[in-house]
């Protein structure tokens, strides 16, 4: 009787009833369902595309065009690949300091609507609950308008115009700044080496400071250390230009090796890492008694990295046009830093520029010899700041508000400070809590941007409505933009992700 | 001085309190002597942790005196901070600094308040890591100890600021039952070693065996107060004997 019953949990259920079968069937089944989905899609659209006459070209990219962008790094773009450059760079200027500046602001107004002073207390409130009631489309169209109606108009007196040093119009607001001149990248060099040097100082007078108890003054140090470096480099730049030589020397090697035997290196490497991540999951799933029993799912997953990885190689190796597209742009990259330095090129790495106003026909206009912020960019950027900053400021108060009492008083109990218990115990635990959600407004601001068309700021979305109106090229400057937005988040996801569990509490 | 020529280190005058409208503190007066091991019981509601927690400033007291060490309790900042870092407290909850170490939770206040280099913090951390029985942690983060381990080092925490008086407000509650032992043995070394102890606590072993006094508290007021003999054995109130019948 016992003996029948163990061989009855023995024997193997049949494939229908089988858990490592039917897990493995699903699997599969999905994957093979996916290649299929998007097989008779693609292949349907080019389809229908060739029936009506349109095709996928890129063209447009490279053939001249006859646009003209409201401001940028090409105004007037000479290809589509241009004006998209201009386009994507704008809209990056808008996202980063839009980022920064809706993060200072949301932090002190989140801060401040705990604040006792009821003053303070009560204007967060209703700075929070006016910005984030009213669409952000109005509020853009409400800043631009601001300053192109109610800023005072442009003017210039009868002397004719002359450099000065802040210019407040309808048609920008400018101001004096440094721009970078040919030899700024040579001693970029040194600032960014001061930069590093510095950290190093920084963290050697901490340690100091430990080990001995003294004052250190880590901070001066690291300051005195940085200014060091970068002045120096101010002058000794020159030497920074034999940089050039490698440059060219790399653009050299790659144009001189054959592109097939980078077609093999990537394949090489397509492998390595399919290998390389089954290697670091097999290390991961391993415990200090040995190998750790691995799931199917564990199957899966290896086995899918090692086929990606093969199938990474395959590509590479049957289609030539990747491998010399990833060499021309490494090409580039290296021959335009070689153009960036020159051994011994003497000049002043920064040259400063004063704004002015210049008058080319019968209206005067800002020129371009200072910093000048359009009443566009200033409508985008300020209607997403403040509308971001509304959202990251009630991030900010729930994430200090989850900090259990508890941890203020351990603090207060000790001796500490009040301030000493916000920086050292519960600002550290808030940003943890905060972090995540601060991510999804950092992306919601990104997307945003694309709200910029409504006031002809020239970014992604208008430049390429631009564009598509001229050309007729609808799909890929569609396919353009979903590649770039989806970019864009995924980097600043990945970068918010990877900080994360960076920071993230040890638990058990 | 106290009957024993003791110094009375806390003095309480009348101290009363009010939530809104609601007084959870009616009056308390008593003394506290050094070296004395004083353990508060009663029911829940009643008073014990706001009066103990008005003896580190955690909650404010409207009327009345309290004088800690001499200094008395008032608005005055620098008063608050020398009384504060003379008080060690334990919490039911440990508040423990999750984000950071064993070790950084016991040497931050040292470092910062007591003014010690990393050095003397660390060896005070790991002098008082062994007292409590748990050296080898000191580079774990809390979230990776157990309760009663997490508990121990909160003890460990307070006392890394050498105070002259030990606040503890129910610190066993939070715990399993297997893990109170350790922490109670650990108050009792502490109490052996002659520390002045307040102590909040539902352990009636612990209060019999180490209290020097028992305070019974109900509705913001001291009942009944004796020694564990006394009290145990002999309670005059009703009040303290229907709480006593109720959870021996």
């Amino acid at each position: 009787m016992t003996q029948s019953r163990i061989d009855a949990t023995q024997t193997r259920p049949p494939l229908w009833r089988n858990v490592t079968f039917l897990k493995w069937a699903t699997q599969i089944g999905v994957l093979v369902g996916l290649v299929v989905l998007a097989w008779i899609l693609i292949s349907t659209a080019l389809r229908n595309l060739e029936a009506q006459g349109l095709s996928l070209d890129w063209d447009f990219l490279t053939d001249p065009v006859g646009i003209r962008l409201g401001e940028g790094i090409f105004t007037q773009p000479a290809s589509g690949l241009e004006a998209f450059a201009t386009a994507i760079v704008n809209m990056l200027r808008v996202t980063a300091s839009g980022i920064i500046a809706a993060t200072i602001l949301g932090v002190l107004v989140g801060i401040s609507r705990l604040s006792s002073n009821w003053l303070l207390s009560r204007s967060a409130t209703a700075f929070v609950e006016t910005i984030r009631n009213i669409p952000l489309l109005i509020q853009i169209v409400f800043w631009f308008f601001l300053m192109t109606l109610f800023f005072p108009t442009l003017e210039v007196d009868a002397s004719g115009p002359a450099p000065g040093w802040l210019i407040v119009s309808r048609k920008g607001v400018s101001i004096p700044w440094l721009f970078p001149t040919e030899v700024f990248w040579q001693w970029f060099v040194f600032v960014a080496g001061g930069a590093w040097a510095a950290r190093r100082v920084y963290r050697r007078r901490i340690e100091l400071l430990e080990e001995t108890g003294r004052e250190t003054h880590p901070g001066r140090w690291a300051l005195g250390t940085f200014v060091l470096i970068a002045g120096l480099g101010w002058f000794a730049h020159p030497i920074a230009g034999a940089l050039g030589w490698l440059f060219a020397l790399v653009a050299a090697v790659i144009a001189a090796i054959p592109d097939f035997a980078f077609q093999l290196l990537f394949a090489a490497v397509s492998i390595w890492l399919g290998a390389r991540w089954i290697r670091r999951f097999l290390d991961s799933r391993r415990t200090p008694a040995g190998l750790a029993r691995l799931t199917d799912d564990d199957y899966f997953r290896m086995g899918l990295a090692g086929v990606l990885g093969l199938a990474g190689a395959a590509v590479f190796v049957a289609i030539p046009q990747i491998t010399s597209l990833i060499t021309d742009v490494a090409h580039f990259v290296f021959a335009f830093l070689d153009q960036k330095f020159d051994f011994l090129r003497t000049g002043v790495p920064l040259r400063l520029g004063r704004p002015e106003v210049v008058v080319p026909g019968r209206f005067p206009q800002i020129g371009d010899t200072g910093m000048t912020m359009t009443p566009n960019f200033f409508g985008l950027w300020v209607g997403v700041t403040l509308y971001t900053a509304a959202f990251i400021a009630e991030i900010v108060r729930g994430g200090i508000l989850a900090v259990p009492k508890g941890q203020t008083e351990a603090g207060m109990a000790l001796g500490l400070k009040r301030s000493q218990v916000l920086r050292m115990i519960i600002l550290p635990q808030a940003f943890r809590i905060i972090l995540p959600p601060m991510g999804n407004q950092y992306l919601n601001l990104a997307k945003n941007t694309s709200l910029g068309i409504a006031i002809a700021y020239a970014e992604l979305v208008q430049v390429g409505q631009t564009l598509f109106n001229q050309t007729g090229d609808t799909i890929q400057v569609f396919l353009i933009w979903m590649a770039f937005y989806l970019t864009v988040s995924l980097v600043l996801s990945s970068i918010v992700n990877w900080y994360n569990r960076r920071v993230k509490l040890v638990e058990r | 001085m106290a009957d024993n020529g003791k110094r009375d280190i806390i003095i309480c005058e009348d101290v009363k309190k009010w939530f809104g409208d609601f007084q959870a503190l009616r009056g308390i007066s008593t003394r506290v002597y050094e070296q004395e091991v004083v353990v508060i019981i009663g029911p829940s509601g009643s008073g014990k942790s706001t009066w103990i927690r008005c003896i580190n400033r955690l909650e404010v007291h409207q009327e009345g005196r309290i004088i800690v060490d001499g200094i008395e309790l008032t608005s005055d900042v620098r008063n608050i901070e020398q009384i504060r870092s003379e008080v060690g407290m334990v919490f039911q909850q440990f508040n423990l600094f999750p984000h950071l170490t064993v070790m950084q939770n016991i040497t931050l206040a040292q470092t910062w308040v007591r003014k010690r280099t990393k050095a003397e913090a660390e060896e005070k951390a790991m002098a008082l890591l062994e007292r409590v029985g748990i050296p080898e942690q000191a580079h774990k983060f809390p979230g990776q100890l157990s309760g009663g381990q997490q508990q121990r080092v909160a003890i460990a925490r307070s006392l890394a600021m050498d105070p002259k008086i030990m606040l503890f407000d129910e610190p066993t509650s939070a715990l399993d039952p297997e893990m109170i032992k350790e922490v109670l043995d650990v108050m009792k070394e502490l109490a052996q070693s002659g520390m002045t102890m307040l102590v909040v606590t539902h352990e009636m072993g612990f209060a019999r065996e180490v209290a020097d006094r028992v305070i019974f508290m109900d509705q913001g007021q001291i009942v009944e107060e004796g020694t564990p003999e006394h009290f145990f054995t002999n309670p005059q109130h009703d009040r303290t004997k229907l709480f006593l019948s109720q959870i021996l």
